[in-house]
């Protein structure tokens, strides 16, 4: 069953807006558009596949997003927060605490251990060593990589070491995670335990926008989007706003103001 | 906090390359340790002047021939060339002067040569001191047997250094016998007790020299002039008046000559301080630069580790680090390599200068100064020198940076 994009008033709010954004590279008669006029709005909760050939600007397109690059022109706006306002310094601020990146090569740092690699992120968020380590076990913990902390990355399969890029990219509990292709260097077994582990982060209400090449991983979507030469050829929603998950911690403050009002009409 | 974190990733980094970083540490600290050592011998060089003269006493006065322009070749002149002896306009006349003004105890005249002496071997070039008795109450010297000069002899005596006699006779103790100094026979009438300061402001070493009767030495060789007169004061309390004395009563005796310095405390040994004050900064600009080239090791290893590291630098900012945060870090590298080398270079430096203490008459000066030079420059060092990587490292494009497989 699909929906038609805008047509369904969503309860989740939107956590990203793009407006006419541009990304081009080179000038004049060498320019080239990696992305153009560009618009989007992502409601929290989403699970967005993109989809498209090379060189549509799937990645220049996460880049943007995910505060690493910045458009030539249109507005992005975070949170209803417009990104062009946002100092350099606090952009890296938002990259450790709101933005988790998962990438196609994994890219753990070789001369680290896996729970210093996954600890990265809270490096920059400002936790103490002991704190950090403790998180990082917790969430290698989860994707039972807990008796592998201290191998090195070399040492670990690339579908473990994908499992600890993932891990790293939700130690800090982000709002939005952001996969590059991240069952492009892995087997089909693999790629199916990524993605039930990227269901499940999905399932706790976090916002994932994934760029992939593979039709079939687009059940694990709710809203699947085709790009063609930087602009949107198709976006379609497999699933309604309202239908969304929501995060565990705003559940709990849904329910404590429930339960707030309750007390009150007593 | 955020400090500390930018240490341990530094410390972990350079734990991941240590014979680089060890390397690089030693490059720093053969830089530094060199400084020390200059600093420590010339610290000790000094400190041994200026305790002489503090063991000689307060009451100590020198009057000396000026140099025409207070210079650094002059100084330099003054301590080492020969062509000083030349210009001294000091005569046995202004010896007799200051003898008979109030509150000096004690006059000695230095009129130094060297000459050719034999004895039973020959010594082609000793130095030959022309004096009076006076100068062994000056200089609180001790005779190991026999008598000083005497005014009242008429023959030609002489007092012999303890290492002189026994290059020229083999013996400690030579006492009858005779010598010739420029064709004039001499009997060695004393022989001073082992002395072990050859530097010292005469700039004598007592120990190879042979003294004589001023007067004695005036006779046989014309052209020798009093380069020095020591003078001990009788009260100390007055030494400024009495300096002031001696000054107006030679300019009056010299009818108005006013090329001599009467000097006294500190002041006795600041041609000497000069100088070594002027070798030890021409050294350690030379240690200076070995220091600049360990600077340059560092720089490089850095910017070879950042271009090694660009990947991580990619990944770093993808996952949060600010441009600060990976200056810090850098820089911290940097720093950590040059202060490691600092501490090398002081245990290396003083373990040199220790060293040298045991074949030279010299211990090494510890002080605080020289241990604040050692971190500052370390500091500065790192911090010049690990600038522009940390710079280079904190501007990298992570978009770029990720792509990059070093």
């Amino acid at each position: 069953m699909c929906y038609n994009v805008g047509n369904m008033p969503g309860e989740n709010e939107t956590i990203i807006r793009l407006e006419g954004l541009t990304k081009r590279y080179g000038y004049g008669d060498a320019a080239s558009f990696a992305l153009k006029d560009f618009d989007l709005t992502v409601k929290r909760g989403e699970f967005i596949m993109i989809m498209g050939p090379s060189g549509c600007g799937k990645t220049t397109l996460l880049n943007i997003i995910g505060l690493l690059d910045t458009a030539t022109s249109g507005a992005y706006y975070l949170n209803d927060e417009p990104v062009s306002r946002i100092s350099a310094r606090r952009q890296a601020r938002l990259r450790a605490k709101k933005i988790g990146f998962i990438f196609q090569n994994f890219n753990l740092i070789p001369d680290l251990p896996i729970i210093e690699n996954v600890s990265l992120p809270l490096v920059y968020s400002g936790y103490h060593k002991t704190r950090r380590l403790i998180k990082a076990s917790e969430a290698l913990d989860r994707f039972n990589l807990k008796e592998k902390e201290y191998y090195m990355p070399f040492q670990l399969s690339g579908g473990q070491q994908q499992r600890a890029a993932i891990a790293r990219a939700i130690v800090a509990k982000p709002e939005i995670i952001l996969a590059d292709e991240p069952t492009g260097n892995l087997d089909s077994h693999s790629s199916t335990l990524v993605m039930e582990e990227l269901k499940r982060i999905h399932s706790e209400g976090n916002t994932i926008i994934m760029v992939t090449h593979n039709p079939s991983l687009t059940v694990y979507a709710t809203r699947v989007i085709n790009m063609l030469d930087g602009a949107i050829d198709t976006d379609v929603k497999t699933v309604k706003d309202s239908d969304l998950p929501v995060r565990v911690e705003e559940k709990t403050k849904k329910h404590k103001k429930k339960n707030k009002k309750k007390r009150g009409r007593r | 906090m955020l400090l500390r974190t930018h240490l341990e990733l530094a410390k972990s980094s350079l734990r991941q390359n240590r014979t680089r970083s060890f390397l690089t540490t030693l490059g720093i600290g053969i830089g530094v340790a060199s400084i020390i050592l200059i600093l420590s011998l010339m610290g000790s060089i000094s400190s041994l002047v200026a305790s002489q003269v503090s063991q000689i006493g307060q009451d100590l006065i020198v009057v000396r021939p000026s140099a025409t322009k207070d210079t650094v070749t002059s100084i330099v002149d003054e301590l080492t060339s020969s062509t000083q002896y030349l210009k001294s306009n000091l005569t046995m006349k202004d010896v007799a002067t200051i003898a008979r003004l109030d509150n000096v105890a004690s006059v000695a005249p230095l009129a130094v040569s060297v000459n050719s002496l034999r004895g039973e071997n020959l010594v082609p070039s000793a130095t030959v001191v022309g004096t009076t008795a006076d100068f062994i109450k000056i200089q609180n010297l001790t005779l190991k047997s026999g008598t000083f000069l005497r005014e009242d002899t008429k023959t030609n005596t002489a007092v012999i250094g303890a290492g002189l006699a026994n290059e020229l006779y083999g013996t400690g103790e030579p006492i009858g016998k005779t010598l010739q100094l420029l064709g004039s026979k001499f009997i060695i009438v004393g022989v001073l007790s082992k002395v072990d300061d050859p530097i010292n402001f005469n700039n004598l070493d007592l120990d190879q020299c042979l003294f004589v009767s001023a007067n004695a030495l005036n006779e046989i060789d014309n052209s020798l002039q009093i380069q020095q007169i020591n003078i001990r004061a009788a009260n100390t309390d007055g030494l400024k008046e009495t300096i002031d004395l001696i000054r107006e009563t030679l300019v009056t005796a010299k009818s108005g000559d006013t090329n001599f310095k009467v000097l006294s405390g500190e002041e006795i040994t600041h041609p000497a301080g000069t100088l070594f004050s002027i070798i030890s900064g021409i050294l350690s600009i030379v240690a200076g630069i070995s220091l600049v080239v360990g600077g340059i090791g560092v720089m490089n290893i850095m910017l070879v580790s950042v271009a090694e590291r660009t990947h991580e630098i990619g990944v770093r900012k993808a996952v949060g680090a600010s441009f600060s945060n990976i200056f810090m870090q850098f820089l911290l590298e940097a720093l950590i390599l040059t202060l490691l080398g600092g501490i090398l270079g002081l245990v290396l430096g003083y373990g040199v200068a220790f060293g040298l203490c045991l074949i030279t008459p010299f211990n090494p000066y510890i002080s605080w100064e020289i241990l604040v030079i050692a971190f500052l420059t370390s500091f500065v060092v790192g911090v010049i020198f690990g600038l522009y990587p940390a710079l280079k490292a904190a501007g990298k494009n992570p978009i770029y940076s990720l792509k990059f497989w070093g």
